[in-house]
Order: structure tokens, then sequence, then C-alpha cells
């Protein structure tokens, strides 16, 4: 109990750590992808184009273990009580921050599929994503005492 | 006449002891009334519980603060559980009388890594 979240050992016995270890692929791969789609709108060139559409996939596909832990841990850790303040900010940003990567997934998915070209409605849209991403981490970095003096 | 006043001086005497020995036993009794209601504190900062290790006797009755800016929770790590709080988000509080002798360690489940120890003797 006494180790830290990135030791194995807690993250096979503490029943919430493994969120906290897992989060950081969906925050990395989402901001990264929105990196790669600005950088193919403004150059033109297809392959930064893939780069984002594979960044967004696994971002997408990894919110779901995160989305499972972070449930776990509430369940675990907290017994499943009821959230207020600063645990169910996290709680309600998170699960937006996840409707949000889907829904640019799906916009490039679809685009890609009937082989149109994207919207630029899309861009505030992963602005916003990456914003709402940030403040859940923001978030959660204090709950978990990275961003605190924990 | 000596002997009357000697018997009614110790009638006096008798009658005043009583007395203070009945006075002492109600000056006393909020003395033991207050030791039975102890209280001490322990305040959660700083991602830590201060003090760390309380020593108190039975009966006492431990109330945690919550000071940080983060929600933390009082939870003893024995099993079943003496006792455990729910979140306690800035300035909450959490109590719990200790009757029985013993060491109690706790943590908090949001960060296990925040530890103490309450020692009832």
């Amino acid at each position: 109990m006494s180790a830290g979240p990135f030791d194995v050992k807690t993250i096979v016995l503490a029943r919430h750590a493994q969120h906290v270890v897992l989060i950081h692929f969906p925050i990395a791969l989402f901001i990264v992808g929105v990196m790669f789609d600005l950088l193919a709108q403004w150059t033109g060139r297809r392959s930064l184009a893939d780069v984002a559409y594979c960044n967004f996939l696994v971002a997408a596909i990894s919110t779901v273990p995160v989305l499972i832990t972070g449930i776990l841990a509430w369940q675990y850790a907290l017994e499943g009580q009821r959230l207020k303040g600063i645990l169910l900010d996290h709680l309600v940003l998170g699960c937006v921050s996840t409707v949000i990567i889907w829904l640019v997934w799906w916009i490039h998915f679809r685009s890609r599929r009937d082989r149109q070209v994207l919207t630029l409605f899309r861009i505030p849209l992963e602005l916003l994503g990456v914003a709402a991403v940030a403040l859940t981490g923001h978030l959660g970095g204090f709950l978990s005492g990275v961003n605190g003096a924990g | 006449m000596i002997r009357k006043f000697a018997g009614l001086r110790i009638r006096c005497f008798t009658v005043m002891f009583g007395l203070l020995l009945f006075g002492g036993f109600f000056t006393q009794s909020p003395i033991r009334a207050q030791q039975s209601t102890a209280a001490a504190t322990v305040t959660i900062d700083n991602f830590s519980f201060a003090p760390a290790t309380l020593t108190v006797s039975p009966g006492t009755t431990v109330a945690w603060t919550n000071r940080d800016d983060i929600p933390h929770t009082v939870v003893s790590t024995d099993d079943p559980k003496a006792f455990k709080s729910k979140v306690l988000d800035t300035d909450e509080k959490f109590s719990f009388t200790f009757t029985k002798p013993g060491t109690f360690s706790y943590f908090c489940s949001v960060h296990p890594k925040m530890t103490g120890t309450v020692i009832v003797r």
C-alpha cells in the first residue's frame, strides 16, 4: 500500500491504481491525434491524416478500460457512495471527454468510409475535446495527488 | 460542661469531614465524566494525517477534520472495519469513539499512501 501507482505490485494489488496508469493512454493519444489532424489540415498531407485517425482510434478504444477502472475505483475505494465536489466533476468531465473522443473518431471514420472530405466543424469539436480531456486530467491529478503536495 | 463541648466538637468535625467527603465526591465526578468523553483531533492536510500516530485512553472520541483541498476518507485497515468515513470534502469532519484498547491503523481509501494509527491504552 505504501508503493506508488506505477509500482507493478500496486498495479496488481491496489484496486484503483490501474485507472491512474491507464488514463494516460487516451489523454496522450487524443491530444497527439488532434495535433496531427491540425497538421494534416494545414499541410494537406494524407499520411498525417492517417496518423491522426490511428491515434483517434486507439484513444477511443483505450477509453473503455479507463472508464471501467474508473468506475471500479469508485466502487472499490469509495464503495459507490454518492459523489460530490471534485470527484463528481471528474466523473462528469471524464464521461464528456469519452463521448467527444468517440465522436471525433466516428467523424473521421465516416469520412474515410464514405470517401468524403472532412468537414471543418470537427476542429472546434477536437479542441473542445482537448480542453475537456485536459480539465479531466487536471482534476484527476489533484485527486491522485500528482497536481498537489502529495 | 467541658464534656458537652467536646461532644459537640466531635460532632462538628464528623459533619465537616462528611461534608468534605461528599463535596470531594461531587467535585471528582465531573473530572471522571470529562475523562470518559475525552476528545482528540486529527487534521488531514497536505495528503497526510497529523498526528500520524495518536495515543488516547479508552472512551476517547477522535475527530478527523479535512483541511485539504482534496477529498479524503478515513478507513480502518482491519476486517471487519472498525470505522469508515464517507468522502470528506474540505472542512468536513468524521468522529469515532474508541471504546476498546488496541492499535487501530487506518488509511485514506482515495490515497492509500496516506496512513495513520490510533493507539488506545
